[in-house]
């Protein structure tokens, strides 16, 4: 072998064993991929080659009696930004947002947190909707500044603002109902977010004929209230005016179907806007209705008189000898006006609203009776509305009753309850003696559009309906020309009804407090075939304001314009005339 | 394949001697064995058109699958554009029918709310309650929304 042979040889063994090492690295990282780390490599290639976004389903919508939304979902958008790219332009970036998005944002607010130090996340507005949004992002590419983001998400609306705020509630940030219908009803409303995985090529399209799942979303099911948009927009606006007017720290108006119990419309002042993210404080969010508690004054002296007439212990002319001021357990009782020794009929005592004559009536029955037909007409129990924070009133046990208590119980003090209670049980009187739980919501809309009736129970006797027939007969008395409130007489109908001037309770020291009142008006219509019953309250108006002057005009409107809405025709029948005196 | 049985003679006639003496015997001659003279080129050009056109097509519902899934997302977009726009005019809408656009409109033409229901029985021309015209500024005077 000759020296250039060996050393060809040596050249090829050196080339061998390069070949042969670099072939044993790929061996081994070979072994390392496809034997050892396998699965995560595999799963990092699942992740970067495939997407996988959440598909928000709509919440359910809120729909008045005839189908007309009064909440609904659209889609909406959250705008974010990265402030390591915003800081440098954040005055003109802030700018533009004030300028699309107006009094929603606020502009020195958001320069600093376009400016946030040492993050690359802030949010900027929440609840856009997303029609407002893309334009503010365009408007912002556009001008050439880039950072700013949003986030899809689902958008609660409202489309009367504050239109039924406190019957609908709200949602928080989440999406969630925390008040009215929209807590109650919550998991009803509530979709199922479906989701869609599919494979993306490099550049971000999505791939052709490649594996992609898709689970189908659930939208929220429909909830079909009992409410009237229009009856409940005059009724609003109507009580607007009068807690204005009346300066009081707020009003209720509700109506009422005697046939049904369904609720047409309720309405609370001072209210807030959610759709405008407006008046959102404790004041204006408390649904009144339900949660309020006072003392019902003289419209309790219907449920008085309609326990005795049950138990056939007085008619509207029964006599009864009104004193001219009585003093238990050291209170004194009087009436609102001076007066001597009055004879007046059962009816007279509640077309004067006599304190009084009222309590004279009510010594002919027990405390335990007297208890008995407060309970059966709701008193102290829920009303059994379904709306969320609802109260049970104050009704004590006969057996801790004072003799002062029977007598001011009969009037309307020395109980507390809630305007559903009320409601409820004058709604039986009108009812031909029967109660029936208000309801504000009749049914619920399945996806495929059909409607599911909500079931409540069915109306039972609480009084006779001659009882109810004669207690109608005294309070026809009120709205008369001699009554309390011949405001809330409607022309060419027969309307029953009875005022009510409470003394406030301080929350604090649990006391009356002098020259506060809570006013209040509760009447029916038409008195001889009742179809709707509507209750006014204004709490403490100027202190002269009394339920006749003050709340019954409110009435008088909103009855008329729920007979009007519904084609309540009068009948055309006269109201007896039932002597007030003997 | 075709080529088979004709080689197929030769290899006995190399082989075997008897056959040939009965051949002869029985008049036979031998022939020459039959050449397959079919061309390969056909057969070639066949399979090449076949994978041409399997390979052009392949290409070709790639490409078209690429242009549609490009057409899908932009209008999966133009979509969602419109969906918004939708939910944007509802809304306008809504808000144009809504009780309180309407009352606005009505009392700048002067418009009263009526709180004296009053009806006309088309059976009997009757009217029922006693219907009074609405007074200028009663009940409701502007509107809160």
């Amino acid at each position: 072998m000759t020296a250039r042979e060996r050393a060809s040889r040596r050249r090829l063994r050196f080339c061998l064993a390069v070949v042969v090492g670099v072939f044993g690295i790929f061996a081994v990282r070979l072994f390392q991929i496809q034997g050892l780390d396998a699965s995560a490599y595999a799963a990092k290639a699942v992740e970067a080659g495939t997407n996988t976004s959440t598909v928000p389903a709509p919440r359910g919508q809120i729909l008045d009696r005839n189908g007309v939304a009064l909440a609904a979902s659209v889609d909406g958008l959250t705008l974010t930004a990265d402030p390591t790219m915003t800081a440098a332009n954040a005055p003109q970036i802030a700018r533009l947002l004030v300028e699309e998005l107006g009094d929603k944002i606020d502009y020195f607010e958001t320069i600093d947190k376009l400016r946030t130090a040492n993050s690359h996340f802030v949010y900027l507005k929440r609840d856009v909707p997303a029609w407002t949004a893309t334009k503010t992002l365009t408007a912002i590419k556009d001008a050439g500044y880039t950072g700013v983001f949003s986030e899809k998400e689902s958008l609660r609306t409202y489309p009367g603002g504050k239109l039924a705020a406190n019957l609908l509630g709200y949602t928080n940030a989440t999406g969630k109902g925390v008040s009215g219908i929209e807590q109650q009803y919550n998991d009803v409303l509530t979709g199922t977010d479906g989701s869609s995985t599919f494979e993306l090529s490099p550049t971000g399209q999505r791939i052709p004929m490649a594996d992609s799942t898709v689970t189908e979303m659930v939208p929220g099911r429909d909830v079909t209230t009992t409410i009237d948009r229009d009856l409940q927009w005059y009724a609003d606006q109507r009580l607007v005016d009068a807690v204005r007017d009346s300066s009081s720290d707020w009003g209720l108006a509700i109506t009422m179907d005697v046939k049904t119990c369904q609720i047409v419309q309720m309405s609370q002042a001072p209210t807030f806007n959610a759709d405008a993210g407006t008046g959102m404080n404790d004041f204006n969010t408390v649904s009144r209705a339900v949660s309020n508690v006072y003392e019902p004054g003289s419209v309790l002296k219907t449920v008085t008189m309609a326990a005795l007439a049950d138990q056939g212990k007085i008619a509207a002319d029964s006599p009864i000898v009104v004193p001219s001021g009585v003093t238990i357990d050291k209170f004194k009782i009087g009436d609102y006006w001076d007066h001597g020794v009055l004879h007046l009929t059962a009816a007279g005592v509640i077309a004067k609203s006599s304190n009084l004559g009222t309590l004279v009536a009510a010594q002919k029955m027990s405390d335990e009776t007297m208890h008995r037909y407060l309970r059966k007409f709701g008193f102290g129990e829920k009303s059994g509305v379904g709306l969320p924070g609802e109260s049970r009133g104050i009704l004590a046990d006969p057996s801790k009753w004072t003799k002062s208590n029977h007598a001011t119980i009969s009037f309307g003090q020395g109980i507390a309850v809630t305007a559903t209670q009320m409601m409820r049980a004058v709604g039986a009187i009108a009812n031909d003696g029967k109660i029936c739980n208000p309801s504000v919501v009749s049914g619920i809309v399945d996806e495929d559009g059909k409607k599911k009736s909500v079931e409540t129970p069915a109306a039972h006797r609480v009084v006779s309906k001659k009882a109810a027939a004669s207690v109608t007969r005294m309070m026809e008395a009120v709205t008369a020309p001699d009554g309390t409130a011949p405001a809330a007489a409607i022309k060419g109908y027969r309307v029953a009804g009875k005022t009510g001037t409470a003394w406030r309770v301080d929350p604090v020291t649990g006391r009356y407090i002098r020259g506060q009142n809570v006013v209040s008006f509760m009447g029916f219509a038409p008195a001889d075939n009742p179809r709707f019953l509507t209750y006014i309250v204004l709490d403490r108006p100027y202190s002269s304001a009394g339920g006749g002057s003050t709340a019954a005009p409110v009435f008088h409107d909103v009855m008329s314009m729920a007979l009007e809405r519904f084609g309540v025709a009068p009948t055309g029948s006269k109201s007896p005339k039932v002597p007030q005196t003997w | 394949m075709s080529a088979q049985p004709a080689f197929a003679p030769s290899r006995r006639e190399t082989t075997t001697t008897t056959p040939r003496s009965d051949a002869v015997e029985r008049g036979l001659r031998l022939v020459r064995p039959v050449r397959s003279r079919a061309s390969k080129a056909p057969f070639v050009v066949v399979v090449m058109v076949m994978l041409s056109i399997g390979l052009v097509g392949l290409i070709i519902m790639s490409t078209v699958l690429q242009a549609q899934s490009f057409e899908a997302a932009k209008l999966d977009r133009e979509a969602a554009a419109l969906e918004i726009q939708q939910q944007s005019l509802t809304r306008e809408v809504e808000t144009l029918l809504s009780p309180a656009s309407v009352a606005q409109r009505a009392l700048i033409f002067g418009m009263v709310p009526n709180t004296n229901p009053a009806f006309l029985r088309l059976s009997d021309g009757k009217v029922l309650g006693k219907p009074e015209p609405a007074a200028s500024g009663s009940n409701i005077r502007s509107v809160a929304r």
